[in-house]
């Protein structure tokens, strides 16, 4: 017989302990709580997908629903023709402005470095540069077609599964219920480091979503084809994992522009290591699996949404009502494991943003659309190339965004860093006030007022390098918001 | 992680402080033969709720670096209390002046 479970994993006093702490209602069987063992007590993967932990539990205060709560025309829905078109990449506003912003970004990176501007020092230009390590370069992008490997040193000592698939080991392949697929799926994504996981199936619809270059033919198996620039997946049934990519909210509450920028490049990063990993996890377990980097398959806030992992928000990105506008970015990896879909959500942050308009007043840029009521597109063909018809949204004006990041304040984000949603978990106050946004729209306003008067999303004025190194949690990602 | 935390300390002193707070009403009312009525009863386990959760907040928005918050919340949620605590007291205070 295996020991029971036990209920505690951490031994630091968090929000939810200090609330079975008061439940005790004493004091000393409080801090008896402090000692409680974090030792993880399930035998195999198995067992610990079929735990009660590996269901998907959304917050209390976090209704499922039938239709994302951005309305969507999906007759009228544009396909992004690719990753040229995408929301933030400067070839969308022409190649000569996007080369002058480009030149006054490295005069400015000059000009800071060398008048020690506080937060664009050489120290957070090269923290910045390692963070991006593994994203910019490319080196741990998975190409399109899944991840290949030869089995670990197949000929003298190795590792006997190491890299191989259950053809080489001449095993049948996984199979289980799409239910057990997603559980499984759920929990080796938190060991591989995406916070949250949804399942979006490829119909009519989704499929809207994928990127213009992404075609399906009648194969076997999808390739790619670099002659015609398209990517080809078969014609068959397909799911698309969407994985949410944690952002350290550590490093974007130092007020030092790189230090953000730093936890931007360092997620894209782990993004990619993550992409690579859950792509050997599938063919080690028999299944195809797509993708490449956070720009491979489709649109993030799409699949993001109808996954229910987040809703659209006004600065045309997503909230989660876990992270706010705290992840990187919903990974895609398009699978033929038969996965249990997720339904998209509504946890009544859509709906906040009409009245909340934050990112939009602290918009250094004026980028972020300040129409209290999202609008549908009305604009000619092809004017505004970033932007596709079939949405009723607040529609940011990447130009102008783009241009403030490059040629201002690099990665400066500070629509993320303000918004409401995006708090540290510790204080009971905060599920309080995202219960009142999901059930109570009336006090939306008076709670905006609030996020102000107490103080949220106003920078501190403090620097990243006078931090105690103990105060930083390992990857910079606290564990409590995940 | 730091390798220790003092947090748990300002949690334990909520619990004395409210732990107490009740010993010392329930000791007098006990000693005076003064029974709390209907209304009485709900402004002092309003006021103790409120108290514990202030002082989560409280503790909570430092953990947080939200120092503004912290004191906000002081104010916001600790007037309530106070008003309550001192209209409980007030309903209470003839009788046990009387006993």
């Amino acid at each position: 017989m295996s020991e029971p479970r036990k209920k505690f994993y951490h031994s630091t006093v968090s929000r939810r302990d200090f609330m079975k702490m008061l439940g005790l209602g004493s004091v000393g069987m409080g801090a008896t709580a402090l000692g409680f063992s974090s030792k993880m007590p399930f035998a195999d993967l198995d067992e610990m997908k079929s735990s009660e932990f590996s269901d998907r539990k959304l917050p209390f205060w976090v209704k499922e629903v039938d239709e994302p709560t951005v309305e969507i025309n999906w007759d009228e829905l544009e396909v992004f023709p690719g990753l040229q078109n995408t929301m933030f990449n400067p070839m969308t506003f022409g190649l000569e402005d996007a080369q002058k912003v480009n030149q006054i970004r490295v005069e400015k990176v000059r000009n800071d470095i060398i008048n020690k501007t506080p937060g664009y020092s050489i120290q957070d230009h090269a923290l910045n540069s390692a963070s991006a390590y593994g994203w910019l370069d490319g080196k741990f992008e998975p190409p399109w077609t899944g991840v290949e490997h030869p089995p670990y040193n197949p000929e003298g000592w190795g590792h006997t599964t190491a890299y191989t698939t259950p053809d080489e080991i001449g095993v049948p392949r996984y199979e289980g219920t799409p239910d057990e697929n997603s559980k499984m799926i759920r929990v080796a994504d938190r060991i591989m480091g995406a916070a949250d996981t949804g399942f979006v199936k490829l119909d009519e619809r989704t499929k809207k979503l994928l990127y213009g270059n992404i075609v399906f033919e009648d194969v076997e198996e999808g390739y790619m084809d670099p002659e015609k620039h398209i990517n080809v997946l078969p014609n068959k049934d397909l799911w698309v994992i969407c994985s949410v990519i944690p952002q350290s909210l550590t490093m974007g509450s130092y007020t030092d522009r790189m230090s953000w920028a730093g936890a931007n490049a360092y997620a894209y990063s782990r993004a990619n290591i993550y992409s690579s990993r859950i792509k050997m996890f599938l063919r080690g377990l028999g299944y195809q699996q797509y993708g490449s980097a956070t720009t491979g398959v489709g649109r993030a806030v799409g699949f993001g949404v109808m996954a229910g992992l987040a809703e659209y928000c006004r600065a045309s990105i997503m909230v989660s009502p876990q992270f706010g506008t705290s992840f990187r970015t919903v990974l895609l990896t398009v699978t033929d494991l038969p996965l249990a879909v997720t339904k998209p959500i509504d946890a009544g942050i859509t709906n906040f943003c009409k009245v909340c308009k934050k990112c939009g007043e602290e918009c250094p840029s004026g980028a972020i659309n300040m129409d209290t009521e999202p609008q549908w597109p009305n604009w000619a063909a092809g004017e505004k190339p970033n932007v596709s018809r079939g949405i009723k949204g607040w529609f940011l004006d990447t130009k102008k965004c783009l241009t403030q990041m490059f040629s201002g304040e690099p990665d400066c984000s500070r629509c993320q860093v303000v918004c409401p949603f995006n708090k540290y978990d510790s204080a009971v106050m905060h599920d309080l006030v995202r219960l009142s946004i999901s059930n109570a729209p009336a006090l939306n306003s008076m709670i905006r007022k609030l996020d102000d008067t107490f103080g949220y999303g106003v920078e501190k004025g403090s620097n990243l390098w006078d931090m105690d190194p103990r105060d930083i949690p390992l990857f910079g990602l606290d564990s409590s918001r995940s | 992680m730091r390798y220790i935390s003092w947090t748990w300390f300002w949690y334990v002193v909520i619990g004395f402080l409210l732990g107490g707070g009740v010993v010392y009403l329930w000791s007098v009312l006990k000693q005076k033969a003064v029974k709390l009525v209907w209304y009485e009863w709900v402004l002092f386990i309003l006021s103790g709720f409120f108290f514990i959760f202030l002082g989560q907040t409280f503790i909570a928005s430092f953990q947080e670096n939200e120092s503004q918050a912290a004191w906000m919340s002081l104010v916001f949620m600790g007037i309530p209390i106070l008003i309550m605590m001192v209209g409980a007291f007030r309903s209470l205070g003839p009788r046990l002046k009387k006993t």
